[in-house]
């Protein structure tokens, strides 16, 4: 190690480098790779491309509907009906969230479907889910469904333990089930449920294998797809790791070895081990280009990667909005709350804080150029100025932000400290004399304003009446 | 009429809740008379307040002492009009 020192001499500078070429503010960071990267499989180093994903045709599915709505009271037709419009608008015209799945089990799951379908969006596209059982059937092809998720549980857990079988009944039950989809023109998406704690070259890869099999028979849009579900969220990007954990390794069996198309491969994860966002992106680098995710995360126990993540990690891999329309995060995000979904307030891009500071230090590198503690422009792309929230760390800085927002000021009109004195001084007082332990909230500050810069209230609110 | 430098130290009394006899030309307004983060800004108000001008936040707040106050404050009035 020590041969490779090499000494760094300062460069001085006469402008900052604020390495535009990465954080454009008007996007997300950009995720920029200057090298391939190499894995080692079955002993030997296979080289990947992550910047192949510029170019690939890598997209986001969803199933809000599905693995989302298992996590929680089910939805009204009229609030699934609101949110696949929404999912729509942000989806855009390269249609970025390509499909959405939907079940088929009740009157209600089959009048959402109608209702959406109807609006004309061309995406999402609407699938279907359903067991892997042949009566299911009828429901997809009643529905005029042209795709459909099909459970196909591949780990010993699930063939042995849940449902009873060996691993040759399992496979011949699922391969059945393909069957009949493919004889019903609808095309089967065998959701490998459990892969992460499968044995991959036992049965995985025979299963897989005799499915590409089958769809050697069927025209491209018949083919069979494969999802590989990480059920209990123990999938693993790091290089280096083992099988069955390995997303890297996972997607090269899958796409080289048993010859399925990135395009046919989708990557569905579990956050019980906080790595669901990441996973879903290691999965696009390593070749798979659909990842499976949910909105705001809801989803199954530890729930989904958050549809809205992958909206900016493709955005940050692409380099371009590409179409998207980001603000339907937030309205998104809203209309969640107003239905009664709780998002946590710290919850990244539209919790009520996300982009809310609290201590001094940081309202003040705000106050000077909100770039130094705003993650990217967050009005431009989510409709969410940068906030703060008053309390004793806020400083005048805190203050002078949060009364500029709250009367709208920008640029030249924008009121310094000094003009703010008075509710700077009411607000140290209050933690310092007060002994307050509480964040102010927005309702007293505004009581206060009033109270306390008489002028400008008159000057910007007029009367409250 | 009150000299510049006694009106900065009358104001700095009241504020900072000193006797103004104790204030010296060269104090230092955090160091040597105890201003907290919230009292300088209150006291460049009463500055404002006291001279009727108007001063520039960064540059008013990167003033240390009563000398420099009060040179500061002398420039600003002539540059605002302001007779002291």
């Amino acid at each position: 190690m020590s041969e490779k020192k090499k000494l760094h001499p300062l460069v001085e500078v006469d402008e900052p480098n604020f390495i535009t070429e990465a954080f454009d503010y008007d996007l997300p960071p950009l995720i920029r790779f200057d090298s391939p990267v190499v894995e080692y499989i079955d002993g030997e180093p296979v080289r990947f491309d992550p910047s192949g994903v510029k170019t690939r045709d890598i997209h986001i599915t969803d199933t809000t509907f599905r693995d989302g709505q298992q996590a929680r009271p089910p939805y009204t037709i009229d609030q699934m009906v609101r949110i696949y419009d929404l999912m729509a608008r942000m989806s855009g015209p390269n249609r970025v969230i390509r499909q959405t799945e939907f079940f088929l089990y009740t009157r209600n799951d089959r009048e959402t479907l109608d209702r959406c379908r109807a609006m004309g969006h061309s995406s999402p596209e609407c699938t279907g889910w359903i067991r892997a059982i042949k009566g299911d059937f009828r429901l997809v092809k009643d529905a005029q469904l042209k795709e459909t998720g099909i459970l196909t549980s591949c780990s010993d857990y699930h063939i042995f333990s849940k449902l009873k079988i060996d691993r040759k009944m399992a496979m011949e039950r699922y391969c059945d089930v393909v069957d009949a989809a493919l004889a019903a023109g609808i095309r089967p998406r065998c959701h490998l449920e459990d892969i992460t704690r499968a044995d991959i070259d036992g049965f995985v890869l025979p299963f897989v294998e005799r499915l590409m099999e089958m769809s050697e028979q069927v025209p491209d849009e018949l083919k069979v797809k494969i999802r590989l579900c990480d059920t209990m969220g123990f999938g693993i990007s790091y290089p280096g790791a083992e099988l069955p954990r390995s997303i890297p390794k996972l997607i090269y069996k899958l796409n080289v070895e048993c010859g399925v198309p990135g395009d046919r491969l989708e990557w569905h994860g579990h956050n019980d081990f906080h790595k669901v966002h990441t996973n879903g992106g290691t999965a696009w680098l390593y070749g798979c280009d659909a990842v499976n995710t949910t909105l705001f995360g809801f989803g199954e126990r530890t729930g989904n990667p958050p549809l809205e993540a992958a909206i900016f990690e493709y955005i940050a891999l692409k380099g371009d909005l590409c179409g998207i329309d980001t603000t339907a995060i937030t309205e998104l995000a809203d209309y969640m709350r107003s239905i009664g979904l709780p998002i946590p307030a710290n919850y990244p891009f539209v919790g009520k804080h996300f982009n809310t500071t609290r201590a001094g230090i940081h309202a003040g590198g705000l106050r000077q150029d909100e770039r130094i503690y705003n993650i990217f422009n967050t009005t431009k792309l989510l409709g969410r100025p940068p906030r703060v929230i008053i309390t004793n760390n806020s400083g005048a800085d805190g203050v002078a932000i949060w009364v500029n927002e709250f009367f709208g000021l920008t640029g030249e009109d924008r009121l310094n400290k000094i003009k703010i004195h008075r509710l700077a001084r009411w607000v140290m007082d209050q933690y310092e004399r007060e002994g307050r332990i509480t964040a102010i909230g927005d309702e007293e500050l505004e009581t206060k304003v009033e109270e306390l810069m008489p002028e400008y209230w008159e000057k910007y609110k007029g009367s409250r009446e | 009429m009150p000299t510049v430098e006694q009106r900065v130290k009358e104001v700095t009394a009241r504020v900072l809740k000193l006797n103004p006899e104790d204030i010296k030309i060269e104090h230092d307004f955090m160091s040597d008379l105890g201003a907290e983060s919230v009292q300088s800004i209150e006291l460049m108000a009463m500055f404002e307040e006291e001279f009727g001008i108007e001063m520039d936040e960064d540059a008013a707040l990167s003033v240390e002492t009563i000398g420099g106050a009060i040179k500061f404050i002398t420039m600003v009035c002539k540059e605002q009009g302001v007779d002291v």
